[in-house]
């Protein structure tokens, strides 16, 4: 195998693999990138036992030309030093040549590598994914979903199945839940060509829709999702991005979302982000980074934090309308900032429905698309 | 706080369980009263005793069949924590009535900054005022001392019992203090006299004029400290709020005999969960973290501890995690002695609790309650609720420290 190669789009690719690659793995080989080299161009694999990532270099795309030279063959290489030593090399073209013996040897200017390499074939075989269960999403639009629900899953494993997002598809809507419990994210996009589709309970783990995030360019340039009954394959034009799917059943969420209210306030959400931010520098140190929102005359909030061992932070915040019963409700800071900052909407609206029971943001124009709702906290 | 001529008290109350008894029941003064656990077991020994019994040799801590011994007609009383922590409330009030730099050390006995408060009285007279109305009033005697600190403050108060009131300067430590035996010395324990003995220190004077470097090398930090006090030094502060600042709360036994039945074994875990649930609840705090000791026939001791993620305050949650810690460590050996002590303690009303979307429920239906409840709160003060306890559980001799708590809580609601 022989590649001579441009060094820039050679570094994204195994950017993007390694994101796959866990210096822990229980399988020798995965710590490795495997290389193969076709007349096509050169495709680049990184996986754990959890995700696998191939990332693929067209010999020409656009018309540029990415791969000069190509001698088919395949490699695997240790994962650990290549990202370095790529990046640290003196030329824009990189050239990679692979002997009988498994010997690597890399030459970019006057700068030679010689690495062990290890044999392809013992690179486990991928699965290959055989489904109908496929649609497409504009690259943006998937980015956004993730970003607007996937903060909001367990990082504890206590209830495994929380650690992932929950896909639903029915009826042309699309929707991802996640929850860790204590507050719930959701978003719902139509569709306009999934009638036939119909999938449930598909839990991504949490960490693979992460690390897909990263990978991501901000494109309008669509991505395929294929749906298998352990595994979701996402792929774009040069990268395949395969996750296994969580076990087990998630729960069903939609009867926690109140359906009524008896208080609702509508409110500048960047000012109400910067005042719960404010209240919460006291606030981190206590357990639950607890502050306190307290209805009051003339359409404003009163916003508190108390950290015995340090301090007391009061403000108040003017809203745009506060309806219905008076409240006083406590609840963890980072929550309410992270959801708002996921609604991502110049005026919010919260539905409470009393200091014990979860409370509702949405934006404030009546979208039904994103929903972010929040369990507060009880204080004694 | 300036240090030159503080002017600090030690209110030390004499025999102070059996002269409540003795209040109460006058027909027994002039007797020789003891105050002890549970007569019928071998851990029955005397709490506190009259100055009567303690002529007779009847002293603290010995076991009740020692005491008969010394003293035949002995009268045993079971202790009435309540009356105890009646008087002794009342008692704090009307120091805290002269100056509010009271701290209190246990159920009887505490200290006063009295600097800023005596104006032109007499310090002298204003403590024999102190010792008569409470005489007058709970028909206790007690001693004071009177030291420009406070270790020469309790030392003083020791002087002269009961009913006395002595005046310890500085310049009079050397006659005073240093002819004292080293054991007398508020500081020094069984231990630590041992060890002081060993270098030839006898009196309290023999250690003041010990080199530092000896006594730290053999004591470390409270050498130092030692012979500081020793030489009259103590700059500590009389600090009202010290009483708040416990870590943890925890109750032990000696067990009848030697126990190697599980069954048995729990239901004594049971019983010290009950006491460390009771007295977690008087002083209002959740636990995070509970502890197990065991104590084998050989007297080897282990500790072993759980660290939780969540708070936990009833007998059941703490009897369980003890019982778990029993069951992974124990190696089967007759164990002597038990004990549970809860940890990392938050006040409750520091805590909170992040409900969970899948059974907030369970909260939520007693809403309107709680709301009800901060309502009045706001209205009539944080008082306007008093939790309903069952007062017979509380009899515990860890029982002193517990109404410290209770001290500054009743000042704070003053305020």
């Amino acid at each position: 195998m022989k590649i001579l190669i441009e060094r820039e789009p050679l570094m994204a690719s195994i950017q993007n693999v390694m994101k796959a690659i866990s210096s822990k793995t229980t399988i020798p080989i995965l710590s490795g990138i495997k290389l193969e080299a076709n007349d096509q161009g050169v495709k680049l694999t990184g996986s754990n036992s959890d995700i696998t990532i191939e990332s693929i270099i067209p010999k020409e795309e656009d018309g540029v030309i990415n791969i000069h030279e190509i001698i088919p063959g395949q490699i695997v290489v240790q994962a650990k030093f290549l990202p370095e030593i790529i990046k640290k090399l003196p030329n824009n073209q990189v050239e990679i040549d692979v002997d009988d013996d498994l010997n690597l040897k890399i030459k970019s200017g006057h700068a030679e590598f010689k690495l062990n390499g290890q044999d392809a074939e013992e690179y486990p075989q991928l699965p290959m994914l055989q489904t109908e269960n496929s649609f497409d999403l504009q690259i943006d639009l998937l980015k956004m979903l993730i970003r607007q629900t996937n903060f909001a899953v367990s990082v504890s494993e206590t209830r495994p199945i929380l650690t992932g997002v929950h896909l639903k598809l029915e009826e042309n809507l699309l929707e991802l839940v996640a929850t860790d419990s204590h507050r719930l994210a959701s978003r719902k996009i139509s569709m306009n060509d999934a009638e036939e589709l119909f999938f449930n309970n598909v839990v991504i783990p949490g960490k693979s829709l992460s690390e897909l995030n990263k990978i991501l360019d901000e494109t309008q340039d669509t991505i395929q999702i294929s749906v298998t009954d352990n595994q979701i394959l996402f792929r774009t034009k040069n990268v395949y991005f395969l996750s296994r799917l969580l076990d087990g059943n998630y729960p069903e969420t939609s009867r926690l979302i109140p359906n009524q209210s008896k208080t609702v306030v509508k409110v500048n959400s960047k000012e109400l982000i910067e005042s719960i931010d404010r209240a919460s520098l006291l606030a981190k140190d206590n357990r639950n980074n607890i502050v306190k929102l307290v209805t009051k005359g003339q359409n404003t909030l009163q916003i508190t934090s108390n950290s015995p061992e340090i301090g007391h932070v009061e403000e108040t915040l003017e809203t745009d309308s506060i309806d219905g019963e008076e409240l006083k409700i406590s609840f963890n800071a980072k929550y309410m900032i992270d959801a708002l900052r996921a609604i991502d909407s110049d005026k919010v609206s919260i539905n409470f429905t009393g200091a014990m029971r979860p409370f509702v943001i949405r934006p404030e124009e009546d979208d039904e698309q994103i929903l972010q709702l929040i369990t507060p906290v009880r204080t004694y | 706080m300036s240090k030159k001529g503080r002017i600090i008290y030690h209110v030390d109350m004499n025999s102070f369980y059996a002269s409540v008894e003795m209040a109460y029941r006058p027909e027994l003064k002039g007797k020789p009263v003891a105050i002890a656990g549970n007569p019928e077991e071998r851990r029955g020994i005397v709490v506190t005793s009259s100055y009567e019994a303690r002529a007779k040799g009847v002293k603290t801590t010995m076991p009740l069949w020692q005491a008969y011994s010394h003293c035949p007609s002995l009268i045993v009383l079971k202790p009435n924590f309540d009356r105890y922590r009646e008087a002794s409330r009342h008692m704090f009030s009307i120091l805290s009535e002269i100056t509010p730099y009271v701290q209190p050390v246990s159920i009887d006995e505490g200290y006063m900054d009295v600097t800023d408060y005596v104006n032109e009285e007499n310090p002298i007279q204003v403590a024999e005022n102190i010792q008569k109305r409470i005489l007058n009033e709970l028909d206790l005697p007690c001693s004071i001392g009177i030291a420009p600190n406070k270790f020469l403050a309790k030392m003083a108060s020791d002087m002269k019992k009961p009913m006395g009131i002595t005046v310890l300067r500085k310049r009079e430590i050397k006659h005073k203090l240093w002819i004292l035996p080293i054991e007398e010395m508020y500081g020094v324990g069984e231990k630590t006299a041992d060890k002081l003995k060993k270098i030839d220190i006898e009196t309290i004077g023999d250690l003041a004029t010990k080199d530092v470097l000896t006594l730290k090398n053999l004591l470390g930090i409270n050498g130092e400290r030692l012979h500081q006090r020793a030489n009259g030094i103590d700059d500590r502060p009389v600090d009202p709020d010290a009483v708040h600042e416990f870590k943890s709360i925890g109750n032990s036994t000696t067990l009848p005999y030697d126990m190697t039945n599980q069954t048995e074994i729990f239901k004594v875990l049971n019983q010290l969960s009950e006491k460390v649930a009771a007295r977690m609840e008087r002083k209002d705090v959740v636990a995070e973290n509970i502890q197990l000791m065991i104590r084998y026939y050989d007297r080897k001791t282990i500790t072993r501890s759980k660290q939780l993620n969540e708070f936990i305050e009833t007998k059941d949650e703490i009897s369980n995690i003890a019982k778990r810690l029993f069951q992974q460590h124990w190696n089967e050996d007759p164990v002597r002695l038990l004990g549970v002590t809860a940890q990392h303690l938050t006040p409750r009303e520091e805590m909170a609790k992040q409900l969970d979307l899948f059974n907030y429920e369970k909260e939520a239906e007693k809403e309107e309650l709680y709301v009800a409840m901060d309502q009045i709160k706001e209205k009539y003060g944080k008082d306007a609720f008093i939790k309903l306890k069952d007062t017979k559980a509380k009899m515990s001799t860890s029982f002193q420290k517990d109404f410290l708590s209770e001290f500054r809580e009743n000042k704070k609601g003053k305020s």
